[in-house]
């Protein structure tokens, strides 16, 4: 019985420090403790002294943070306020996708990143200066997510001007996208917000409308203060009323009489804005205009994070590996062209890309994230599509360092000859070695052409003398590259692949993103991977199943007859 | 309440330990068992099953009973009317799922530490036999822990500068490129990696990269570097420093000769 007590009052204990590491909202004070697991886990990016500049640091983009300017991207709480304790614990517990920030849940207890948090704090002495915890985000008038709440949001993501940086759908090719760069003077490329799974701080709708509304401090992301917003002051139906009437190209009297008054109501509240933001005293009457003001501009914030939210899929497609492998389908007769519906109706293969670190030049910070693809097949012919995002369209650039010219390009790397057997030697998944690898090479400047090659390593690649085999349609739109590549299944060149039904054949990929630097060897790239022309299902199975089954029946039904024989002959 | 038959029972053994092995061990309690061990968990049994029943010729007889009184005995004239659709129905649908299916990629069995070639060398430096080749730099941990520190330090840099995008700040092979690279990079953290091998062993690893690996370990596939190509000899064992010291776990190494 006492042991049992005892056991109990342990497992109690037990679960109140769990509660308590859980729900402490504040970090302890500073101490040894998270000073040696800062230097021993954080130091190598963050630096020593908090600086961001760890030996690590020179090859990384997003570059560490900063710790000393008190400026952080993913907080829960109001433009131009410090972050919470647990906004910190977060962002270290859960990592920054996308970037080489680690999640630390598994390698540091929750103590020592409560330490590590508190240490982090004394590189910045705003934290302990601040008098008052930091103003927080309320999530409080959440708007549901809804077609027309979407709607709205994708009207307001063009007034807002988002289209500029992350592009007319999303996907972080805004003309001013490649000239971005944050507090430090460093690349900060807007986001894609259709690869939700690269979002910093999480891409759940919340995290999304915090990060609008709260800013990301130090980068390129301006901070939406309620006054940036276009009819500010005003309910949403006047404030499309507003930007209706900008919109016509002539207005009668009375509709003009009606914008003048529009836009004083808007000045007005502005006024009071900014009066607030210099510290001045609002009278109860400018107070509720401001707090009905901001309502308006939460709400519209939700829904813009609704659109955002629409824009991406639930989460990251599952790679290529294991049995899930690219199949190419059979059509029968023609193979579809670039724009056919067929293309749409099938599900494409992801293959996630990761920068070439093994040979100098090397590319640290990929800025494509995966190459997707579909393939079809016909008795004689094999067609591609490869689709991939990419913020910029590079044709012809020059790099300053080393006069190279940079532009987008993809390559695609198959085996000469497909090792026969699961331990038969594959060529170098980098360009072959030993091993030859075929290859076709595509590059935005000649958008419908791919150059055959034959390559023995990542800088020995040779032209084939042996050219057209390969019909090839490139374009890029949106901030997406769709390339379209159709060759014969045999030719009659020793140098290429020749493609039978059912075999299993390695395939990997390179792409460059020239505004990114990627030229040669430095470039983002996959290991192998497999690719099959699927073969057509046997028609056997609709043989021998049946006969089977059939069979089956005979043997019953004799089984009963001989035992029926025996039990009257022994009867 | 009425006594189990014979057949019942070893229905039911041969039924309920394919649901152990199946979902209770391989799914509950473990990961998934492969289906060819639980094949052959399942004929033992079987053949557990035979055995017993044949162990007596009354037992057999009391077996087969059901069997036979299914076949022929007008009592039993639903089970059997029931049984003659049922079986060849999942026969059909067992032959048609074998057929259709889809087939898949060969896997590559590949040996994750295959044997090292006798010699260490760096380039084309013989450095010394792999057996005996020790770490340079390993003594300052007894004899001058100041010079071994540093050493250790400069192993760190080495290693974020270089290894860390695979192999993780925490050195537990995860780092921010890892996910996608196949095969996936060494794990530190696990016990089962430093303590069981040499630095000299390391040494070669980290030097040749994943084309120097022999034919067993897929040279093909692996995306580590070559570090000699860019890495002196001196960092390289600096490097392997910094990975015991981190991790805490001490390379393997053999006693001097008495």
């Amino acid at each position: 019985m006492r042991i049992r007590t005892v056991a109990l009052l342990i497992i109690l204990f037990g679960m109140l420090v769990v509660l308590s590491l859980t729900y402490a909202q504040n970090a302890p004070e500073a101490s040894e403790k998270g000073k040696q697991v800062y230097e021993n886990s954080c130091a190598h990016c963050h630096g020593v002294e908090g600086r961001g500049d760890g030996s690590a640091a020179e090859n990384l983009l997003p570059k560490p943070r900063d710790f000393t300017r008190g400026l952080y991207k993913i907080r829960s709480t109001e433009t131009g306020q410090l972050p919470t304790d647990q906004d910190l614990f977060d962002i270290i517990t859960e990592g920054m996708p996308g970037s080489s920030m680690p999640p630390w849940e598994t390698a540091l207890s929750a103590n020592d990143r409560w330490e590590v948090t508190a240490y982090i704090k004394t590189f910045y002495d705003g934290f302990k200066e601040a008098e008052t915890p930091p103003k927080q985000i309320s999530l409080s008038g959440k708007v549901a997510n809804s077609e027309q709440s979407v709607e709205t949001g994708k009207a307001l993501y063009s007034e807002l001007g988002c289209v500029e940086c992350h592009g007319n759908i999303g996907r972080g090719d805004g003309t001013s996208a490649p000239d971005l760069t944050d507090e430090w003077g460093d690349q900060s490329w807007p986001a894609n917000l259709t690869q939700g799974w690269n979002f910093r701080g999480g891409s759940d709708t919340e995290d999304i409308f915090k990060r609008f509304v709260g800013g990301l401090a130090g980068s390129a992301m301006p901070a939406f203060e309620g006054d940036s917003f276009p009819g500010f002051g005003l309910t949403a139906e006047e404030s499309s009323r507003m930007i209706e009437l900008d919109n016509k190209d002539e207005m009668t009297e009375a509709e003009e009489e009606e914008s003048a008054q529009l836009y004083e109501k808007y000045d007005a509240a502005v006024d009071i804005a900014l009066n607030l933001a210099e510290g001045t005293e609002l009278s109860a009457e400018e107070k509720q205009i401001y707090d009905d003001a901001m309502k308006v501009v939460y709400e519209k914030s939700w829904h813009l994070a609704n659109y955002v939210k629409s824009l991406m899929p639930e989460k990251r497609p599952e790679p290529a590996i294991g049995n899930n492998v690219l199949r190419s389908q059979y059509v029968q007769g023609e193979l579809p062209e670039m724009d056919d519906a067929a293309w749409g109706t099938l599900e494409a293969s992801y293959f996630p890309l990761v920068g070439q670190v093994v040979i100098e030049p090397r590319q640290f910070n990929p800025t494509v994230d995966a190459v997707n693809v579909k393939s079809y097949y016909s008795d004689t012919e094999v067609a591609f599509l490869f689709i991939w995002d990419d913020r910029t369209h590079t044709t012809d650039e020059t790099d300053e360092e080393t006069g190279k010219i940079l532009e987008d390009a993809l390559a695609v790397q198959f085996p000469v000859k497909v090792p026969q057997g699961p331990t038969a030697p594959k060529p170098y998944f980098l360009w072959g070695g030993r091993l030859p690898v075929y290859l076709w090479h595509w590059k935005a400047s000649a958008p419908e052409q791919v150059t055959e090659l034959t390559a023995k390593g990542i800088s020995n690649a040779e032209v084939q003398e042996a050219q057209g085999e390969l019909k090839a349609q490139g374009t890029y739109t949106e901030g997406q590259y769709k390339l379209w590549v159709k060759r014969a299944l045999k030719t009659d060149d020793k140098k290429d692949l020749q493609l039978d039904p059912g075999v299993f054949v390695p395939i990997a990929f390179s792409a460059w993103d020239g505004a990114n630097g990627d030229v040669d060897t430095k470039r983002v790239m996959t290991s192998w991977y497999t690719f099959v022309l699927e073969p057509v299902p046997s028609s056997k199975r609709f043989v021998y199943p049946p006969l089977i089954a059939l069979l089956s029946v005979g043997f019953l039904f004799g089984l009963r007859a001989f035992v029926q024989r025996r039990n009257s002959e022994e009867v | 309440m009425k006594k189990l038959s014979l057949f019942t029972i070893c229905l039911i053994i041969l039924v309920g330990s394919w649901v152990f092995l199946r979902f209770v061990v391989g799914g509950i309690i473990s990961v998934p068992i492969p289906g060819s061990v639980i094949a052959m968990y399942m004929g033992l049994i079987v053949i557990a099953i035979l055995v017993h029943i044949s162990v007596e010729d009354s037992l057999f007889r009391e077996f087969r009973r059901p069997i036979l009184e299914t076949l022929v005995d007008d009592k039993r004239r639903l089970h059997r009317r029931v049984l003659v659709v049922l079986i060849p129905l999942l026969l059909l649908g067992y032959t048609y799922l074998i057929i259709a299916q889809r087939a898949n990629p060969p896997g590559s069995p590949r040996d994750a530490h295959p044997s090292p070639p006798l010699e260490l060398t760096y380039k084309d430096e013989v450095i010394g036999t792999m057996q005996d080749v020790v770490n340079p730099f390993r003594h300052y941990e007894k004899d001058d822990p100041e010079a071994f520190k540093a050493h250790v330090e400069n192993g760190k840099r080495v290693y974020h500068q270089n290894c860390f995008y695979c192999h993780g700040d925490h050195l537990d092979g995860q780092g921010h490129f890892a996910p996608y690279l196949q095969p996936l990079p060494a794990n530190f953290q696990d016990p089962g990696i430093i303590p069981n091998f040499q630095e000299s062993f390391f040494f070669w690893r980290i030097a040749k990269g994943g084309p120097g690996l022999p034919a067993a370990g897929g040279p093909w596939d692996s995306a580590m570097p070559v570090w000699e190509d860019t890495l002196t000899k001196d960092e390289i064992w600096d490097v392997i420093l910094f990975l015991s010291d981190y991790t805490g776990y001490q390379p393997r190494t053999f006693g001097e000769a008495h």
